[in-house]
């Protein structure tokens, strides 16, 4: 009886173990290509972190010519083990420029690689002590807004960025302000963006329908054409407070990019607004974060945002009415952009 | 970072203290009776009655691989609580008992270049029922069993709700982990006696078997999934095909006068690959706490 029992007792932990080793053998480890800390390892990295994730490579290759395997070959030529962190630094930021994006950055300890020629390569059309002119000193601030009504009674916000959340509120009691006048300048010259969310909650306070701004698509795989389909994106009207129904201008320079870009898509739908000034900067991607074997940071851009035509906005928006900075406005003190709109506010009563 | 970790060894170390004083105290009060109580006579229908009470914290390390954070492992310290409760039920004829498990654990980690922090961790709660092989008793086998090694095999649901977090700005910087899951597990026993004292051996290994996890899509943002609403295959079916994953832990119960201390090893390997992302989180804990052996009257 007890040689009995040993004998099951034999077989089950010799099952349990067969069991156990099974499982140890078929559960695969789960790991991702490792590049070494070397300065061939951190180019390899990097081309290749842009080569799955990056969105626009299509986009790029049709208008600026990009081919990334040919960038590849390029730069690969120009790496060695033996050049500086600062060398190497240039040219893994050089191998970015091509992109053209201001989303896509190499960050190191000692420098922020960048491609600003949207704004850089163009007159500002912004002169930062003259709009503080128009704003005086009795302005008024709502999450970063500033606002005040000029002479002419037309309501002027100064919209520099969209860093600091806004709420409805915010908005709502800054609109109720203004209600007494004719028309409203929103100037988001020089704005870089920000959160999405705040530049469509100011957005939603000038259209009292629901409206279709845009796509947006994602990645779905490492392919440079792997893409989800298109989503639709609305624009929904603010559920309370105030909604603006009178005339209202954007003004708009090349330094306006990402959230602020993104303002100007969905503000151009709205009824009773006009854009004015010059061509946005772009950046209709969304950017995702990763990093190198050396612990330098990249941003690329990673999910597509189209306007409600498919059409890209990466390279911006183009005003319904361009203006360009008077010299002679200058000199006198005076904002070309902001009095051209007091004008065509004025006559569109 | 350093600090941080101080930190929290010294918490370990308090909770730790704290477990340890709770559980004398919980035999201190418990009458003595509750072990003189057990029926020497071997007989389903008092079986279960046997409940286990088992705590633990634990210290061990950690790498974590997420490739929708980053491309590379982070490694570093996993800080571990563990909570079972073992008891035998009606079921089967007295042949199947019940395991409820919580195991919570954070991990403190840093990329290879030590530039960045990462912060993992994670809930997860297990219910599981277990056949008794052989007339065995898993729960109490040194009082219950008349064999020295015990087996034991089962299913059990388990949720698991969790996140990864990078130290740095960006729309990636978060990941959330949540799956339910079942699970197959299978236990084992040894009661090594030496003089008068009975030293018991747990050995307990889970895998999932399937179920649903979720994920966002390769490149999906999460303003994309959850402001606008724009799911895309983020809750998947689980298999081991694309989220091999097990559990092991080995644990032995050393009796000091009337407390059971129990010392262990846990060691855990969670992968998936969904929607060509890859997610690893490794860890290797040791643990201490204390067992309790309650009878049910």
């Amino acid at each position: 009886m007890k040689h009995c029992q040993r004998d099951i007792l034999m077989k089950v932990t010799r099952r349990f173990l067969w069991a156990v080793g099974v499982l140890l053998l078929l559960t695969a480890c789960v790991k991702e290509d490792y590049y070494d800390n070397s300065r061939q390892g951190n180019y390899e990295a990097l081309w290749k972190i842009m080569n799955e994730h990056y969105c626009f490579f299509s986009y790029k290759q049709q208008e600026l010519g990009v081919d990334w395997d040919e960038v590849h070959a390029r730069y690969a030529s120009q790496i060695n083990e033996r050049m500086t962190n600062a060398q190497l630094f240039e040219v893994l930021c050089n191998m970015l420029a091509e992109l053209e994006d201001g989303h896509v950055n190499l960050s190191a300890p000692f420098d922020f690689g960048r491609n600003w020629s949207f704004y850089e390569d163009y007159p500002e059309h912004y002169n930062d002590s003259i709009a503080k002119l128009y704003l005086g000193h009795n302005y008024s601030i709502a999450s970063g807004l500033k606002y005040v009504i000029l002479d002419d009674n037309i309501g002027y916000v100064r919209c520099e960025s969209f860093e600091n959340s806004i709420g409805d509120g915010n908005v709502s009691m800054m609109l109720q302000s203004l209600a007494s006048c004719n028309g409203l300048i929103i100037d988001v010259r020089g704005n870089g963006g920000g959160q999405l969310t705040a530049a469509q909650t100011l957005a939603s306070h000038f259209t009292n329908e629901k409206i279709l701004v845009g796509y947006v698509s994602h990645k779905t795989g490492k392919g440079r054409n792997d893409f989800s389909s298109p989503r639709k994106l609305y624009l929904e009207p603010a559920s309370g407070g105030v909604r603006w129904q009178k005339p209202v201008v954007v003004l708009t320079n090349r330094a306006v990019y990402s959230a602020a870009n993104d303002f100007v898509k969905c503000m151009m739908y709205c009824p009773n607004v006009t854009i004015m000034g010059d061509r946005t900067g772009g950046g209709s991607g969304m950017p995702f974060n990763s990093e190198l074997p050396n612990g330098w940071q990249v941003r690329y851009s990673a999910v597509v945002y189209y306007d409600r035509d498919m059409q890209h906005t990466e390279f911006g928006i183009a005003p319904d009415i361009s203006l360009v900075m008077s010299g002679a406005d200058i000199a006198q003190k005076k904002d070309t952009f902001i009095e051209k709109a007091r004008e065509y506010l004025s006559t569109s009563q | 970072m350093k600090r941080f970790n101080s930190i929290i060894s010294k918490g370990l170390a308090v909770a730790a203290t704290l477990l340890l004083s709770l559980c004398a105290y919980g035999q201190d009060v418990q009458p003595e009776a509750q072990q003189t109580e057990i029926a020497p006579s071997f007989s389903p229908s008092r079986l279960n009655k046997e409940v286990l009470h088992s705590s633990m914290v634990g210290i061990g390390s950690s790498n974590v691989l997420d490739t929708y954070l980053s491309p590379y492992n982070y490694t570093g310290t996993d800080y571990r609580i563990q909570r079972e409760t073992q008891r035998m039920t009606n079921l089967w004829k007295g042949r199947v008992s019940n395991q409820s498990f919580i195991d919570l654990n954070v991990a403190i980690n840093e990329n290879r270049p030590k530039t960045l922090d990462e912060y993992a961790g994670g809930l997860r709660y297990t219910q599981g029922w277990f056949y008794n092989f052989m007339g065995g008793n898993i729960v109490n086998p040194v009082e219950r069993s008349s064999s020295r090694w015990n087996f034991a095999a089962g299913l059990a649901v388990s949720a698991y709700l969790g996140a990864v977090y990078i130290d740095r700005s960006g729309n990636n910087p978060a990941q959330a982990k949540a799956d339910i899951m079942i699970d197959a597990s299978g236990m084992v026993t040894y009661d090594m006696p030496i003089k008068r004292h009975h030293y018991l051996w747990r050995y307990q290994v889970s895998v999932p078997v399937m179920g649903i996890a979720f994920s966002p899509n390769y490149g999906q943002s999460y303003f994309e999934a959850f402001s606008l609403g724009h799911y895309d295959h983020n809750v998947l079916f689980a298999y081991p095909g694309n989220m091999p994953s097990m559990r092991h832990r080995l644990t032995l119960d050393i009796p000091i006068r009337r407390h059971v201390l129990r010392v262990g090893y846990v060691a855990q390997f969670n992968q998936s690959v969904f929607n060509h992302l890859k997610y690893h989180n490794y860890s290797h804990n040791f643990m201490i706490g204390f067992t309790k052996y309650l009878y049910r009257r």
